[in-house]
């Protein structure tokens, strides 16, 4: 049974930002390849997202997005509301032009790199969120 | 705790049946898997239901450790 203040803050946060990435770790410093991918995705995509790391909370956020998307692993990109998927689908979806698209931007000339550990945080990048475990 | 490739295999096309299961460890350390799923249950699906069919089939594994992360290639058959 997810904890329903959390549920509350996590449904919050996807209304409120249209691009929103669940992450383990920060884009700055990913904690994992997929997560870091991921990132590496929407950086070259050049829009702007919300990033939140899951790894303060990780069990009881894995039940509350169970049971808002009846999905449990991480990453999760979130678009105007509506789980798009995790890293598999994010980049399936950047190389077919359909993410570029979603997220109302251009395609971007090449397909997106393997993301270097060394790359610089994108300045569009919204600082991620925190959620304070009460 | 590892998993045997044969395994995940099997539960998925338990899961699916008429699907093409093909299931290859990423790292050698059997815990970073990668499925490749063709199956006709995909038909009309999106790719994130077509994604939660395969993990549906594979929960129990995730939820006892014994896998650690999973890439999924779905495909319609």
């Amino acid at each position: 049974m997810a904890e329903p203040q959390l549920k509350e803050k996590v449904e919050e946060l996807i209304r409120d930002h249209p691009v929103l990435l669940f992450m383990k770790g920060t884009p700055e410093q990913p904690r994992c390849g997929f997560s870091m991918r991921t990132v590496g995705v929407l950086d070259q995509m050049g829009v702007e997202y919300a990033a939140l790391d899951v790894l303060p909370a990780l069990q009881p956020l894995r039940e509350v997005t169970a049971e808002i998307s009846d999905w449990q692993t991480f990453p999760q990109l979130y678009v105007k509301g509506e789980l798009v998927g995790g890293c598999d689908i994010v980049e399936e979806m950047a190389a077919s032009g359909e993410l570029a698209e979603l997220l109302g931007v251009d395609q971007p000339q090449q397909p997106a790199p393997a993301a270097q550990p060394e790359q610089p945080a994108d300045p569009q990048q919204s600082p991620p969120i925190q959620i304070e475990k009460s | 705790m590892a998993i045997s490739l044969d395994e995940v295999r099997l539960l998925i096309e338990a899961a699916l049946p008429g699907a093409e299961v093909k299931v290859e460890d990423e790292t050698g350390t059997q815990d970073h898997l990668r499925a490749t799923v063709a199956a006709p249950q995909f038909e009309g699906l999106s790719r994130i239901d077509q994604h939660r069919l395969v993990k549906k089939a594979v929960q129990a594994r995730f939820d006892d450790g014994s896998i650690h992360a999973l890439s999924i290639k779905t495909e319609p058959k």
